[in-house]
């Protein structure tokens, strides 16, 4: 908890002083975790429905202009959470200089994965009928 | 003071976790953390499920199959158990962020009941799925 | 106690004695082995059994944590059988009891003896507590006691608390005005008053910041329930003039926002008061200067 040094008490404990910033992480925590109330529950209620659903049937659905637009707005709120969570695990537990690397790096994963299933998406959405 | 001898030996620090009781504060705490860790790993799943569809019906068979195997049902109950648990501890979250709820009374009433509607929304979620899947 | 329950038209709980907060529990620890992951100077040892008194009929036996820094000995587990027909109901008449009669040597922290003070704040059965204020017959047989959780030790029951101490005074827990001195008192209407109840009272015994994991892992620079109560305390008071500056220190993503909501705090409070509630008011109050 305390480095081995001289420093007095009040001076160990203002440390760098105050980032003057945090509250904005904070905020939009909340605001996907709100996004994410009414978008998982579309999400949960959608595949129940699709249970046993075989190819063409998980196409036709997706090709839905309302189930793109949820699953898309699914993916941003999810992975927008998921990082700024993960991302306060992190700190909460790595307290080395390796916490730099460790936050950037699955902030760009989540980032990737975010991207990655909009394209998939969109690409079956707007891909030709076939079969 | 201990830090003006630095020859002093460290003074011992005293039990925390190995020592402090669970408590339904504690643990539901802890349980949201891990339920979002294993959320996050679901939503990598859910990437590689759309991924598949897009890559064609060959693809999408394979993930398919796994996730119609016995493995990848326990997995997917344990991502729905821990979807709710998550979901209906974020909205007890939401909650406390409006300044409501923290009577210590509220806080073990709205806890308990996170813990009971979870399990039970799990179970209708799976009872639905099978009778969908019928 | 006068206090403006009514104009605030809400109730603080105050609360008088232990029995007032449940004590119902599936599990008593973690699952882990006593000794996980501690540092070498840190690990409890099995320490001497001291013998019950002759002629004592009720008996109850105590498991506390020892430490003497003099010895080369790391901190271990001394048992004492308390005779309970020659001590007090609680917890701390019990410690007297031993120091009075059976081992001098044992070190704790006590002044009040009716949980006004925060002294003898410890950790009894895995819980934080005032030992005043703990009843004998609402602990385990054997009764385990150890010092105040994740603190480090003086000696024996008593923890250094020189980091809380500084990261409170980090906090400037005083009247900051910007407004001329005046003639007679600051004015306070009734109602200003009434938004101080539930945080003037809390009496620094560090229970709530020593049960908060948050502060476990990163207390060299979370604030912890305790200080960031105090914080509010000052936020709200409106003789105050400094809430700007007051917000700009306390905006950090570790001073204040390492807290998860976890709420061992407000759990383990032996006063009943609130600090949850007061830092989830810290961060609404964030939030409202910013739209």
């Amino acid at each position: 908890m305390e480095r081995d040094d001289m420093r007095a008490p009040l001076a160990r404990a203002i440390g760098l002083g105050s980032a003057k910033d945090g509250v904005q992480h904070w905020w939009m925590q909340r605001v996907s975790a709100v996004a994410l109330v009414p978008l998982t529950v579309w999400f949960i209620a959608a595949i129940i429905a699709q249970t046993g659903a075989d190819y063409t049937t998980f196409v036709a659905w997706l090709r839905s202009p309302i189930t793109d637009i949820l699953m898309v707005l699914l993916l941003i709120a999810l992975f927008h959470h998921a990082a700024l969570g993960l991302q306060v695990v992190i700190e909460d537990y790595v307290h080395s200089g390796t916490r730099f690397a460790a936050v950037i790096v699955v902030r760009l994963i989540c980032f990737a994965f975010a991207v990655v299933g909009i394209l998939a998406t969109l690409r079956i959405a707007a891909s030709p009928q076939i079969i | 003071m201990a830090s003006n001898y630095p020859s002093e030996r460290q003074r011992p620090l005293s039990p925390n976790m190995q020592l402090y009781r669970p408590q339904l504060t504690s643990v539901l705490s802890i349980v949201n953390r891990l339920t979002g860790i294993l959320l996050s790993i679901a939503a990598v799943a859910l990437v590689i499920w759309l991924a598949a569809g897009a890559a064609g019906p060959q693809a999408y068979a394979i993930v398919k199959a796994a996730l119609a195997s016995w493995t990848g049902h326990v997995i997917l109950f344990a991502f729905t158990f821990a979807f709710f648990l998550h979901l209906l501890g974020g909205i007890r979250h939401l909650v406390w962020d409006t300044v409501h709820g923290f009577e210590l009374r509220t806080i073990y009433m709205s806890g308990w009941t996170v813990v009971a509607a979870s399990i039970v929304m799990t179970i209708v979620a799976w009872v639905a799925s099978f009778c969908m899947g019928r | 106690m006068f206090r403006f329950e009514i104009a605030q038209g809400k109730a603080s709980m105050i609360i008088k004695s232990s029995s007032q907060v449940s004590r119902n529990h599936v599990f008593k620890r973690f699952p882990i082995p006593a000794n996980f992951g501690v540092t070498k100077e840190s690990k409890i040892g099995r320490g001497k059994s001291w013998p019950a008194p002759a002629e004592a009929t009720r008996t109850r036996t105590f498991e506390i944590y020892r430490y003497e820094p003099d010895s080369e000995r790391g901190p271990h587990m001394d048992t004492f059988e308390v005779d309970l027909d020659d001590c007090g109901p609680m917890v701390l008449d019990a410690l007297i009891w031993i120091k009075n009669k059976v081992d001098s040597t044992l070190t704790f922290r006590r002044s009040c003896r009716e949980g006004v003070c925060g002294s003898c704040a410890m950790n009894m059965d895995g819980t934080n507590w005032l030992a005043c204020t703990r009843f004998i017959t609402d602990m385990e047989n054997p009764a385990k006691v150890y010092p105040l959780a994740n603190m480090k030790i003086i000696k024996d029951l008593v923890p250094d608390q020189t980091h809380v101490l500084a990261q409170y005074a980090a906090i400037e827990p005083w009247l900051q005005s910007r407004t001329p001195v005046p003639e007679r008192e600051r004015l306070q209407s009734v109602e200003e008053r009434g938004q101080l109840d539930g945080y003037y009272e809390c009496i620094l015994c560090f229970c709530c910041t020593s049960g908060c994991p948050s502060h476990w892992w990163n207390g060299n620079r979370f604030l912890g329930p305790a200080v960031l109560l105090q914080a509010w305390r000052w936020l709200i008071e409106s003789r105050d003039d400094a809430t700007e500056e007051r917000l700009d220190k306390l905006e950090d993503p570790f001073r204040l926002y390492r807290c998860h909501t976890i709420l061992n705090c407000t759990r383990t409070c032996p006063k009943g008061l609130n600090p949850g509630k007061a830092i989830a008011q810290i961060k609404k109050m964030m939030i409202e200067r910013q739209s």
